[in-house]
């Protein structure tokens, strides 16, 4: 059985919640989370009692476990459980209501990171003993700081091309109501940015903010009963690479070139398709590698193509049009989803936000040092 | 010479040997016994075959700058002192990667693809580091 008859165009996004993004101190991460789900359940005009499955993400710090979550939700699930990453979390989901073991799911991640204010990752590569930090290799921005140095070997890129892409998400941040950072971001004052780990600057690297979202899966023939536009999955798939350092293509976010074969393979879709596109990135080199392996543009060639504001909000290919994960909000990926349902809807707060004639989305999720990738691909409507 | 702040290595029972070879002058990595398949940093099985047999070999100790990033801001003791401070993704001749930083040369003045050789460092009293620096040509 292939993806396309078992779960493709069976399931529907149909309710999603938000809290605002930014400093949250009131509250605790599993507070934030229900919180979300407060709202996505609002949205979707279901209540608690539908749920049959709850599949929560727990946050860096240890907060948000199920057991707490559902405790807390009083709720008696068929299917509870943690899931470490949100492509993950919504793949599952999608994949419970397919085979028909759940019909209404819930989706849930909240954290409070920057109230708490949790240090992330010293371990980089996985490495037997500490053969990171003897050499002062910390922090996992450094994976994409090793990317672009070589990009601008292999490729000629510039430190200068790759600021398009801050450009871009600050642009579409400073309409963003939901963005913790509004304010403009030219290229010139990109180059200003003080660096962190060069070639990257500190605006290419994601914020640590306090937040959550939450959405709401279920059937199409539930959907139809529901008040809300449905959002549909058309596409999926998911691949790993535990080779680090041993792929040859290590530089280049290995899991994301066979992800992309699996992805159009199964949809019957192609990057031409694809009216918008979400990455959760983390880090901006991110994006061009994402836009290369999903043939966006060729292998290599990504630092000119994201250019003359090819990938703002009212370029050819929109990318990140909520601001990405550097301006708008931290939430590793979550933000993804919510926004491409809001937009798929026509819902954008601010008219000048809402994106013309979207039909068609692609959100891909990635592990912070590339290990795992998992991609969606979305439409509006049953 | 002032005291060196950086960390040190853990030692474990898997990685000493790579340690203890550092302080003769070799740089040591596993090799498996059923394949071949040589892989570092140290982990307890090989992962071609999975074999859990292996011997630890001295490589050439000779490779190249696979790609190099520069901290400018600093989160661990003794480099934090240091900036701004490189850290390289070196692959040896025989093409195990990974990281390690480069010596004698400015930062402004590496290059990916530049040749480099192993140079061995005792940081503190019977620690060993081994660090690379330009090849000499
Ligand atoms: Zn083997």
């Amino acid at each position: 059985m292939s993806l396309a008859d078992s779960v493709l165009g069976k399931v529907c996004i149909v309710g999603v919640g938000a809290t605002p993004q930014g400093s949250l101190p009131d509250h605790s991460a599993d507070g934030i989370a229900i919180w979300a789900l407060r709202e996505a359940l609002a949205d979707s005009g279901l209540s608690k009692e539908d749920l049959d499955g709850l599949i929560v993400q727990p946050s860096f710090g240890g907060q948000g476990d199920i057991k707490e979550i559902g405790h807390r939700l009083g709720v008696e699930p068929r299917v509870g459980s943690n899931l470490s990453h949100h492509g993950a979390v919504i793949q599952y989901a999608a994949m419970l209501i397919a085979s028909g073991m759940a019909e209404v799911v819930a989706c849930v991640y909240g954290t409070n990171q920057r109230t708490n204010r949790n240090r992330f990752g010293s371990s980089v590569y996985h490495l037997g003993g500490n053969f990171d930090d003897v050499y002062g290799l910390s922090n996992p921005g450094a994976v994409a700081a090793f990317n672009y140095r070589r990009r601008m070997h292999d490729f000629g890129a510039t430190e200068e091309q790759l600021g398009a892409v801050a450009v871009a998400q600050a642009r579409a941040a400073a309409l963003n109501p939901l963005a913790v950072y509004r304010q403009p971001l030219s290229l010139d004052d990109y180059l200003d940015t003080r660096y962190v780990i060069a070639p990257l600057r500190l605006v290419d690297f994601c914020m640590v903010n306090d937040g959550g979202f939450a959405m709401i899966l279920t059937s199409p023939e539930r959907a139809a009963d529901l008040p809300v536009q449905p959002v549909t999955i058309v596409g999926m798939g998911a691949q790993s690479s535990f080779l680090e350092l041993e792929h040859p293509n290590s530089m280049y976010h290995p899991s994301q070139l066979p992800n992309a074969e699996l992805l159009w393979g199964a949809s019957g879709l192609g990057p031409e398709d694809i009216d918008a596109l979400y990455v959760q990135e983390s880090y901006t080199p991110n994006v061009l590698s994402a836009l290369e392996n999903y043939g966006f543009c060729e292998f290599g060639t990504a630092q000119d193509w994201i250019q003359s504001g090819r990938i703002e909000l009212d370029g050819d290919l929109p990318v990140n049009p909520h601001g990405g994960q550097n301006r708008m909000t931290y939430m590793v990926g979550w933000h993804n989803t919510f926004d491409a349902v809001k937009q798929l809807r026509g819902e954008a707060e601010e008219p000048e936000r809402q994106l013309a004639g979207l039909e068609t989305v692609l959100c891909t999720f990635s592990t912070g040092h590339w290990q795992s990738t998992w991609s969606l691909i979305y439409r509006g409507g049953a | 010479m002032s005291e060196y702040a950086k960390p040190l290595p853990r030692i474990t029972e898997l990685n000493e040997p790579h340690w203890e070879g550092a302080k003769r002058g070799e740089f040591l990595v596993q090799r498996c016994t059923a394949c071949g398949h040589i892989w570092f940093p140290p982990s307890p099985n090989c992962s071609d075959c999975l074999s859990e047999d292996y011997e630890w070999t001295a490589l050439s100790g000779t490779g190249t700058v696979y790609s190099f990033i520069v901290y400018h801001q600093g989160w661990l003791a003794g480099y934090r002192d240091e900036l701004p401070y490189n850290v390289a993704i070196i692959e040896l001749d025989e093409g195990v990667r990974f990281i390690n930083n480069l010596v004698g040369v400015d930062n402004d003045a590496i290059e990916v693809g530049m040749r480099v050789e192993v140079v061995f460092e005792e940081v503190a009293a019977d620690v060993v580091v081994p660090r690379f620096r330009p090849a000499a040509s």
